[in-house]
């Protein structure tokens, strides 16, 4: 009788939870999954589009063969030097979001005037704006000539990644704009450390600098990696992204598949972020 | 004798070290501090910092103000940089004439401000779901939900295009809109994991308390849980808001042939014009500042809405567990 209650009313729990669920796995299948399920099936196909229909002709992985090995130029072009790019910029990010979250997070007068200040960048970041700015030339500091980098950099780093470096360099304005929402990361996962372990450590006589060390950043550890995550899916997913900007319309079937290789590129990254994750958490919650 | 007197002559030099060595530590108390943010130099140091930063930040915005109020005299007088001499504000009346300002403003507006209100309840009811329901393999639709978030909407623009347009929608807000009512829309995953952040930190007492009481769970989520998490909400409201408006990747491609365009598109256009105008050879001192002064009409809201929302805003990112 009252196992029978019971597991009516997990039953009615059950029927509660897929309820408010419903609407957002309603809208998974239809605007996720089914166009997901459908490139990939145009991936393997030739697509001829006539004005009264949609021809497909299987040609199983040529489309792949084609981007991967036959003709590199689509893929590899784009992709190197926009992964060496990306290399530079996300520990670049990183870091600085990390400092400039804790200096916000300091107590100091004007604190409020630098967050709004601080926080422009997500409200502009996303937008054409941004696109204007740089044709500017605003994303360039003035003090990389003046220092002449360029000339430095070519004389001793080798040619692969150089020009990935300039890149970086002369666009570094637009690296610190990237960074708004990590800032907020950080921001918000900062708050939540308790204070009380600082104040424990102050009693105990350590320095800010071992303060930092010992309690700030192993504390932000899960927020380092979520905005790692963060960051690669942002990079790799701006729609003014060289090899995004190659999906285009023209050729469905080709472009279906780089889309394809890309994503997988995406989620190795993402999946090595996660497995890294994993490894550290256990090595710190180890170590407490 | 002459023991005690060397004795004493250490202990002084002692005393005097131990002076020395204490005077030292208050001046280094005094330049460091005793903790990160009490010192002097410190302060100076992030003062430096914070200021030369924000200076990055503001500079493309002042550049832009003082761009488009320049008039001809003053964009071609070598001595004015940043302070014009004049305000002029033709610039800014030709560019609300190319946007088409009044419709495309009101055409944004209402784009983005009914997919956040969407996006709010929709991800918030998701959210809550994953956070504190229990539903049929929750675990493979938590996954899923995680790979919607790192998906690239690109990998599934073409078949989509062409979703939409079996469905008639094309050159409409439909596309935008519809997914939104259904928690997914622009970034509608990260809105989800968000809101499921949140409701996972609330206690498990509460929904019990509620239920004793009486309440279902549309009740429950509607009168308690919702009204509960305003502080992700202001941040949900903002982030979908000002990433709709300037989103110009999606009208791009769903409307690409529409008349009644948002901002987005109708900038692009602009540009594309003046560029076409630029390769006939009708170059003029006016592109930029007329290119500022559309760009300024396009921010100025947002920066509007943000001077408004900014204190909620950083009270609610600090309050909400955006992550977790």
């Amino acid at each position: 009788m009252r196992w029978s209650r019971k597991l009516e009313n997990t039953t009615v729990r059950k029927l509660e939870g897929s309820l408010f669920i419903a609407p957002w796995v309603f809208g998974f299948l239809v605007f996720v999954a089914f166009p997901l399920g459908y490139s990939l099936y145009m991936s393997f196909h030739q697509v001829k589009i006539t004005v009264s229909s949609v021809n497909y002709t299987f040609i199983g992985l040529s489309h792949y063969r084609e981007i991967l090995i036959a003709n590199g130029s689509l893929l590899y072009e784009e992709l190197f030097p926009f992964l060496r790019e990306s290399a530079m910029m996300i520990p670049i990010i990183l870091v600085f979001s990390l400092f400039v979250a804790i200096l916000l997070n300091l107590r100091f007068p004007g604190r409020t005037l630098f967050r709004v200040i601080f926080f422009l960048p997500v409200i502009f970041s996303s937008g054409q704006i941004v696109q204007e700015f740089i044709a500017q030339g605003e994303g360039s500091l003035s003090i990389m000539e003046t220092l002449r980098i360029d000339y430095y950099l070519r004389e001793y780093v080798p040619g692969s990644w150089a020009a990935p470096i300039q890149k970086v360099m002369s666009s570094f304005v637009l690296v610190l704009w990237y960074s708004g929402v990590q800032i907020l990361i950080f921001l918000a996962g900062r708050q939540t450390l308790p204070a009380s372990v600082y104040e424990a450590s102050r009693i105990d006589g350590s320095g800010p600098w071992n303060t930092f060390w010992k309690i700030t950043l192993p504390g932000l550890v899960p927020y380092i990696f979520l905005n790692l995550m963060y960051t690669v899916v942002d990079l790799f997913t701006f729609p003014s992204n060289p090899i995004v900007s190659r999906v285009n319309t023209s050729n469905y079937g080709s472009s279906s598949a780089l889309a394809w290789i890309y994503f997988l590129i995406i989620l190795t990254f993402v999946l090595l972020t996660l497995l890294l994750y994993s490894r550290v958490d256990k090595s710190l919650s180890g170590k407490r | 004798m002459k023991i005690v007197k060397k004795g004493n002559e250490i202990a002084a030099n002692l005393y005097s070290d131990e002076k020395l060595r204490r005077s030292l530590i208050g001046l280094r108390y005094r330049l460091l501090g005793a903790e990160i943010d009490k010192g002097i130099l410190f302060k100076l140091f992030v003062y430096i910092i914070l200021i030369n930063v924000a200076f990055i930040y503001m500079k493309p915005i002042l550049y832009m103000v003082t761009t488009m109020v320049k008039d001809a005299r003053n964009i071609l007088d070598p001595t004015v940089i940043w302070v014009p001499r004049s305000i002029f504000l033709g610039h800014l009346q030709q560019a609300s004439e190319m946007l088409n300002y009044t419709k495309s403003f009101l055409i944004s507006v209402s784009l983005a401000s009914s997919v956040a209100v969407l996006q709010v309840f929709s991800c918030a009811i998701a959210g809550y779901a994953f956070a504190r329901l229990e539903f049929p393999f929750k675990k493979v639709w938590g996954a899923l939900l995680l790979f919607t978030f790192i998906m690239p909407p690109q990998i599934t623009i073409l078949p989509s295009i062409m979703l939409f347009k079996e469905f008639g929608w094309l050159n409409t807000f439909l596309p935008m809109v519809v997914p939104a009512l259904f928690g997914h829309g622009l970034k509608g995953a990260m809105f989800v994991i968000i809101y499921r952040s949140f409701y996972s930190t609330l206690p498990k007492e509460l929904d019990e308390a509620a239920r004793m009481d009486g309440a279902g769970p549309f009740r429950l989520f509607f009168r308690v849980m919702f009204p509960l998490s305003r502080s992700a909400t202001v941040v949900v409201v903002l982030f979908s808001f000002v990433w709709n408006w300037n989103d110009f990747y999606f009208p791009s491609l769903f409307m690409f042939t529409a008349e009644n365009v948002p901002l987005s598109i109708t900038l692009a256009r602009m540009a594309g014009e003046m560029k076409l105008a630029e390769g006939a050879g009708e170059i003029t001192v006016y592109a930029e500042a007329i290119k500022m002064a559309a760009s300024f009409l396009i921010i100025m809201p947002l920066l509007v809405v943000y001077l408004f929302a900014q204190r909620w805003f950083i009270e609610g990112v600090e309050r909400t567990g955006l992550v977790e």
